[in-house]
């Protein structure tokens, strides 16, 4: 285990710098609407805020592949000095070593959610300089000031803008705008996930398909109970699916929190979560990029929702 | 031995640490955190209840090994929030720390 503190200090120096935990400059990694069709800025009713999160996890596996060699051993002190090295250097080296093919399909599930949201006829906009980090690490890993100074940061661009609803695509983010903004920012926002507006009634198009077994993230499913969501996208598709002991309320955590401080611990509760599943027999389906990934990692068949349903209700154009 | 502070509790408050004596020490939390590891986290609840504070200092890196993932919340009898305790004693830890 990492010294908590050379941790937090390094994500918030990089958070005070780039407005993001990895030191990388937005316009660098933010990059999954370039070229999509029927992106629109403005007008609209709600902005599409993705929180940055499927943007972060190919930057978060590089992380992680690198913490993991450094865990234990005797240069994992050495954490303390990253933050001395500018924001946009560690930011640099650190974009040299994603994958391209890590980059592409988190990319992609966001550009399926743009088009389930059209195909739903939800009124939307986005704006890729009105998309931030919600700054959610620094809140769990405890630094509470630099939490609230980014978070009042983002709200105040957003009310600048005069953006009044949301709509989010992890639970993360959700958690973030919803419960955390109003306590520490005083303000609220309009705040829905992407998949509670999707409209797939009459369009039966799972049926006979072989059942998925739904792995519930955290937030959504204890903080947040909106587990239900996700089910009723699946039901409305005539798309079976199994539930493990542990879902909705009471849903197993996959280790992803553990990641920045532990790769080991994050491994050991993975390994029991991914067990749980594995016992199903079923391809998982989530709806959370941090659980996506770490499930990957554990070797499981495992897609996105928005991956699954985009299949059905809106195929990507060739 | 470990001295005992009886102003930690109220020190605590500052930092959202404010549901400790509520808890009745019965264990639901330590039995259902994925973790399983020496109690946690209502070892940790005692000793602000005691006011051990240099106990919380000395195990402090402990603290980060928790998800946040809820659990204990969910299933503590007593509502005393033992996942957003454990996340306040991280703000009072870190705050001394960057003190020091
Ligand atoms: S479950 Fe609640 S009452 Fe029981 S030990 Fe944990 S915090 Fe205390
Ligand atoms: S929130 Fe932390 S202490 Fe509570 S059950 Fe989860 S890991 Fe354990």
């Amino acid at each position: 285990m990492f010294n908590p503190t050379d941790i937090i200090d390094l994500l918030a120096a990089n958070v005070r710098q780039t407005r993001n935990p990895f030191g990388v400059r937005p316009s660098r990694f933010n990059t999954w609407w370039r070229g999509l069709s029927g992106f629109t800025r403005r007008p609209g009713d709600a902005l599409l805020f993705t929180g940055l999160m499927y943007q972060a996890i190919p930057y978060i596996n590089a992380t992680t592949r690198y913490l993991e060699r450094l865990e234990g051993s005797s240069w994992a002190g050495c954490l303390r000095w990253g933050r001395l090295v500018p924001a946009s250097l560690r930011g640099r080296g650190l974009s040299v070593l994603t994958s391209g093919a890590d980059r592409k399909k988190f990319n992609g599930i966001l550009q399926t959610i743009c088009r389930l949201l059209r195909q739903s006829e939800v009124n939307f906009f986005y704006h890729p300089e009105m998309d931030f980090y919600s700054g959610i690490l620094l809140y769990d890993l405890g630094d509470q000031d630099g939490f609230v100074r980014h978070a009042r940061f983002v709200a105040r661009t957003l009310q600048l803008h005069g953006v009044r609803k949301v709509i989010t695509v992890d639970p993360h983010t959700t958690y973030a705008l919803k419960e955390l903004y109003p306590r520490y920012t005083g303000a609220s926002f309009e705040v829905q996930p992407y998949f509670s507006l999707l409209q797939c009634r009459g369009s039966e198009r799972g049926n006979g398909k072989p059942p998925v077994v739904l792995h519930d993230p955290c937030f959504y499913g204890r903080y947040l109970e909106l587990s239900e969501g996700p089910r009723r996208v699946l039901r409305d598709l005539g798309l079976e699916y199994v539930e493990v002991r542990n879902c909705g309320e009471f849903t197993s955590c996959c280790g992803g929190p553990a990641e920045s401080v532990s790769p080991a611990l994050n491994r050991e509760i993975l390994g029991r979560r991914a067990a749980e599943l594995k016992a199903a027999a079923a391809p998982v389906v989530t709806f959370c990029p941090i659980c996506l990934a770490n499930l990957l990692k554990a070797g499981l068949p495992v897609e996105d929702l928005a991956s699954l349903v985009g299949r059905y209700l809106a195929p990507e154009e060739k | 031995m470990a001295l005992v502070d009886p102003d930690f509790a109220a020190e605590l408050k500052a930092y959202g640490v404010d549901t400790a004596l509520d808890c009745f020490n019965c264990g639901t939390c330590a039995a259902i955190c994925p973790l399983n590891f020496e109690h946690f986290p209502r070892k940790m609840i005692r000793y602000v209840q005691v006011g051990a504070k240099q106990k919380i200092l000395q195990q402090a890196q402990d603290l980060w090994r928790c998800l946040h993932c809820g659990l204990c919340t969910r299933t503590c009898p007593r509502q005393a929030n033992p996942g957003e305790l454990i996340l306040g004693l991280r703000r009072y830890v870190l705050a001394q720390f960057r003190r020091a």
